[in-house]
């Protein structure tokens, strides 16, 4: 096993055992999954650079200096061949595309193999053991050492020759291995993610390896936010032509987020139809049934035979999205009906569309929802569903694909909502509002308590002043308990508001919502129970900590209750604003919703707990 | 249409507009918490002594810029991934150490920054300190920092006040035009001390790293890179023109009168001539505005440039499990910089002075990694230094290397 970190620097040294130079690189041929060494590069006493075929002239190779089996005179020099790669040059240090884990890494080190006579490649390492070896052999071995006291292994990560795309070097010259598997060759959503690890001049450049079939594919799959960058970055003439290629609804987004200088003149280097095809669409809003529509849809008359929409399929309607559903249209476009593709095939070449047409068909219009058309999909299992206007004319269709992208989308949204995080992309952001969520009710108990702490430092100055009405005092009394015991309140409270959101993303049908009045009934007993037991809870806490009459402790139990049940009934309240926000299409925050509840709890329980206290003594 | 004729059709104010905003804002960064304070004592303590230096050295900081985003423009590539293509990893493992410590000693004295304005207004340093850090990471985490960035850069505007207030405060300006020309030295430790911090914030090495990654980012290419250019170097000149400004005023108004610098309260009395009984206020919100969006960039900009040398997946759209050593990064950076100025009994203008020098002493190895990395014909191709680029670069090596040199004997023999 070798390393090409530990070989650079090692000399070289001539069948006479002189000294004449030091290793620089070393070249392989592409040809194969662990290709073979072909040339030994070193530089020589004055640091010119010498290359050696390895086949002729190496002899044996160890860890400490490479031994030619010719004396310096009889050595006859070499170049590089076109489809050799020098690993020093080429790989090592450099980002390379790993297109098995499709994903962008750095070439710590390079691992070689000899066997039977032949040095052959054996994979790139991108692990951190390779870059501890780079350091210095010793650490790589101090670290193994210690992880393997942990009963760990530090493991290499190596990526072989045919899971490699150089992105510096331009190898599409080269003859590659059949088994190869360059970036263009992956699925159009595995080049995406890669695309999307790269920075803007190299994204550039695998680009440029794309055609633009390739290139449209994987624009479509890209996340948004990078699509309108790419086209920005491209020439005028090549966006268009990949817009072309793109399904019209696709790019119709892309060119909908465009700079307009910049999407007026792409559109304008297009084809006519398509231009007219995608101004079309860019007229609908975003998130409806026409945002997401295509308008290629497979239309056919009433006078056909079957025979006649097979050729037609062939010949006139090979490019469209989806060909699942045939529709039978009038002359003036208004929709009749529909055949599937299954019936149209099971069916006699001769017998007539009138016969198959089924013309019960479901639709939806141009301005609703695209949530509504995913739903209405799901439910009645289409492939793809028309989008007609009101007078019945058929504008366009949505496909099962855009359909699961906004399924997709929704349920981010949902998500979002239950962790607070409405505007946020990131994981790591959703871990944190849920962390602060989490805790939100530590931080406003901890407030309640400094709170009540410095109130009864205050109020012990007074006193000794002796300048303190006794209903002050006996008010200050309850609230520093009622801070103790706040956690009741403040879990009573985040329980509520989390049923709410639970109700929310289940999405229960509006129909079979309670109304607020009985969602309060509803509520109230819940709240009453909760109440009963959280006044036995303060009942005993109150008894234990102060010696007083049982009136008092009484007092403050119920107080606790009254606090609990009012909550619960500020909780639903604030929850049914919640529903009624979220239907009118706003966002909905489960943490805000949480935390405002939680807020209001705590001066509930704090402001009754205060008031009976003043109102005891007064009353006493 | 051909590519030419899109060109054609662009003005060229247009075009500049596209690709400004990297240099301005990678230079007016670099006025932050340790350069006000770096600047403010220095003409507190010795008039207009340094001036000369600022003169010196602003063609150095525009140029060193200029080769960062020409490097950035050219390769498409980070300074740190050129760095590790070029010198392996042993180099480049010491490279980013040092522009670790770098940033995490900035980072300091940023949130010695945010202490220090908040204590103006009476706020301890351990209510603001753990609020600041809490606000800085919530800005990165949250990625919403691009644009906080704009509002802080404009609150962090108010330094223009210093020209203003160096006008008001009616400098001998005869004085201060000679001090511009005419070197002097005070051969002492201090002033060594304080040459090579006024260096370290002018030409702060993590500025090349922030300027080259946000070239990259804009997508400049060697084309556009004629009009990023002027971004860069009126950025460069901009930030200079203010730091000079600062110093004059600090020198006109408090130098006279012998106030040493100690606390914040004292830099800001500077102002005086022009807010009179606001200086403090004026002089707090600026601080504070530039001290919350530095810290916010300069730990994401270490745990990018980082990551990018090393391989190691980064991006504030991955989460913790994706990407755990850059989180970790830029957490650790803001979590151990804000526990710092925590220490108890800290003086917080002497951490932004030292975090400066820091940065001086360290700029020269960077400046060479750069200087190796933009004379390579392989890497810059046609785009290669100039002779004269080369001159100055180095000569600015050569002179951070002798100061350098020079307050180490100094401490050592103890001299001064």
């Amino acid at each position: 096993m070798f390393y090409l970190t530990q070989m650079l620097g090692k000399p070289v040294v001539d069948a006479a055992g002189e000294v004449i130079g030091e290793i620089s690189d070393i070249a392989i041929a592409t040809g194969e999954v662990f290709p073979r060494v072909t040339s030994l590069a070193f530089l020589g006493p004055t640091k010119t650079p010498f290359m050696l075929s390895w086949r002729k002239y190496v002899d044996t190779l160890d860890g400490d200096r490479v031994v030619l089996n010719a004396e310096r005179p009889a050595l006859r020099f070499s170049y590089l061949q076109p489809d050799e790669v020098l690993l020093a040059r080429d790989l090592l240090n450099k980002q390379i595309v790993d297109t098995q884990g499709m994903k962008v890494v750095r070439v710590n080190d390079l691992k070689l193999s000899e066997s039977r006579g032949q040095l052959r490649l054996l994979g790139a390492e991108v692990g951190i053991r390779g870059i501890l070896r780079g350091l210095h052999p010793m650490i790589e071995r101090t670290a193994a050492a210690l992880t393997g006291l942990l009963g760990r292994e530090l493991s290499e990560n190596l990526i072989a020759w045919n899971y490699m795309d150089l992105l510096d070097r331009d190898l599409s010259h080269v003859r590659l291995s059949v088994t190869h598997k360059r970036l263009h060759e992956l699925h159009p959503a595995d080049v995406a993610d890669v695309l999307e690890q790269l920075g803007p001049t190299q994204r550039a450049r695998v680009f440029e390896h794309l055609d633009n079939v390739q290139a449209a594919e994987a624009i479509s799959e890209l996340e948004d936010e990078y699509q309108a960058d790419l086209i920005d970055d491209l020439g005028d003439q090549r966006a268009s032509d990949i817009l072309e290629e793109m399904d019209p609804d696709d790019a119709a987004d892309i060119i909908g987020d465009l700079p307009y200088d910049k999407a007026e003149a792409l559109l304008r280097l297009m084809g006519v139809n398509e231009a007219r095809v995608i101004r079309s669409l860019l007229g609908y809003r975003e998130k409806t049934a026409g945002g997401i529509m295509t308008p290629e849809v497979t239309t056919v008359t009433e006078t056909m035979t079957v025979q006649e929409v097979i050729d037609y399929l062939r010949t006139g309607a090979a490019e469209h999205e989806s060909i699942y559903y045939i529709y039978v249209v009038e002359a003036d476009r208004r929709l009749e009906g529909v055949i599937s593709l299954r019936d149209l095939v099971m069916s006699e070449p001769a017998t007539p569309v009138v016969d198959l047409v089924e013309r019960e068909v479901i639709t939806v219009g141009p301005d609703d929802d695209q949530e509504l058309v995913a739903e209405t999909m799901s439910k009645y299992d289409l492939l793809a569903l028309p989008v007609v206007d009101e007078t019945g004319k058929l504008l366009g269709i949505v496909t099962v694909d855009d359909a699961l992208d906004v399924m997709e989308e929704e349920s981010a949204e949902d998500l979002a909502i239950a962790t607070g995080s409405a505007h946020e992309t990131g994981t790591l952001a959703g871990a944190w509002w849920l962390t602060l969520r989490r805790s939100a009710w530590a931080i406003i108990w901890a407030v309640a308590l400094l709170g009540a702490l410095a109130l009864n430092a205050e109020y012990r100055t007074h006193m000794d002043a002796g300048a303190m009405a006794p209903a002050l005092i006996a008010g200050i009394r309850y609230l520093t308990w009622a801070a103790v015991l706040l956690p009741i309140v403040l879990r009573v409270a985040e329980e509520v508001s989390s049923r709410t959101v639970a109700e929310l993303i289940g999405g229960v049908d509006p129909e079979d919502r309670p109304t607020i009045g009985t969602r309060l009934l509803r509520e109230s007993g819940l709240g009453i129970a909760l109440g009963v037991a959280s006044g036995a809870l303060a009942f005993g806490y109150a008894y234990a900590v102060q010696q007083m009459q049982p009136l008092g402790v009484w007092q403050f139990a119920l107080a606790t209750s009254a606090a609990v049940l009012i909550t619960v009934l500020v909780g639903s309240a604030l929850a049914e604003l919640a529903m009624r926000r979220s239907e009118a299409d706003k966002r909905v925050s489960g943490t805000a919703l949480a935390v405002v509840s939680m807020m209001i709890g705590a001066a509930v329980y704090l402001g009754i707990a205060y008031w009976a206290g003043t109102l005891l003594i007064a009353g006493a | 249409m051909t590519p030419s004729a899109d060109t054609r059709r662009r003005l060229p104010f247009f075009a500049l507009l596209a690709v400004i905003g990297p240099g301005v804002i990678a230079a007016s960064a670099g006025n932050d918490a340790g350069g006000i304070s770096t600047y403010s004592v220095a003409g507190a303590k010795y008039g207009y002594a340094m001036l000369w230096m600022m003169l010196a050295m602003t063609p150095s900081f525009m140029i060193v810029q200029e080769m960062a985003g020409r490097m950035g423009a050219v390769t498409g590539k980070g300074f740190s991934a050129l760095i590790r293509e070029r010198f392996g990893v042993r180099l480049t493992f010491g490279a980013m150490l040092m522009l670790l410590v770098s940033t995490a000693a900035t980072t300091v004295a940023e949130f010695a920054g945010i202490a220090a304005a908040m204590e103006i207004f009476g706020v301890p340093r351990w209510v603001s300190v753990p609020i600041g850090a809490f606000v800085v990471w919530l800005l990165v985490v949250r990625g919403s920092y691009r644009r906080v960035e704009k509002v802080l850069l404009a609150l962090s505007s108010v330094f223009i006040a210093y020209v203003i207030a160096a006008f008001l405060a009616g400098p001998d300006w005869l004085e201060v035009g000679r001090s511009f020309v005419v070197p002097q030295v005070i051969p002492d430790r201090v002033f060594i001390a304080l040459a090579i911090g006024l260096t370290g914030t002018t030409i702060a090495p993590w500025m090349q790293f922030l300027l080259q990654s946000n070239i990259v980012d804009k997508g400049v290419t060697a084309k556009e890179w004629s009009l990023a250019r002027w971004d860069t170097m009126v950025g460069a000149f901009v930030a200079n023109l203010i730091a000079c400004f600062i110093i004059i005023t600090t020198a006109t108004v408090l130098h006279p009168q012998g106030i040493e610098i100690t606390g914040a309260e004292d830099a800001a009395r500077a102002l005086a001539p022009l807010a009179g009984p606001y200086a403090e206020l004026l002089f707090s919100i600026g601080l504070l505005s530039a001290s919350v969006l530095a810290a916010a960039v300069l730990p994401l900009t270490s745990a990018y440039a980082i990551c990018e040398a090393f391989g190691w997946e980064s991006g504030l759209d991955r989460s913790w499990a994706e990407a755990p050593l850059f989180n970790g990064l830029y957490t650790f950076v803001i979590v151990a910089a804000a526990a710092v100025v925590l220490l108890p009994g800290l003086d917080l203008i002497g951490i932004m002075l030292v975090s400066q020098v820091l940065n001086g002493m360290l700029l020269p190895f960077l400046l060479i990694f750069m200087m190796v990395i933009v004379n390579d014909r392989t890497v810059m191709g046609r785009h290669v230094n100039s002779a004269l680029n080369n001159l100055l670069a180095w000569t600015t090596i050569v002179v951070v290397i002798t100061l350098t040199a020079a307050l180490l004997f100094m401490t050592l023999l103890g001299i001064g």
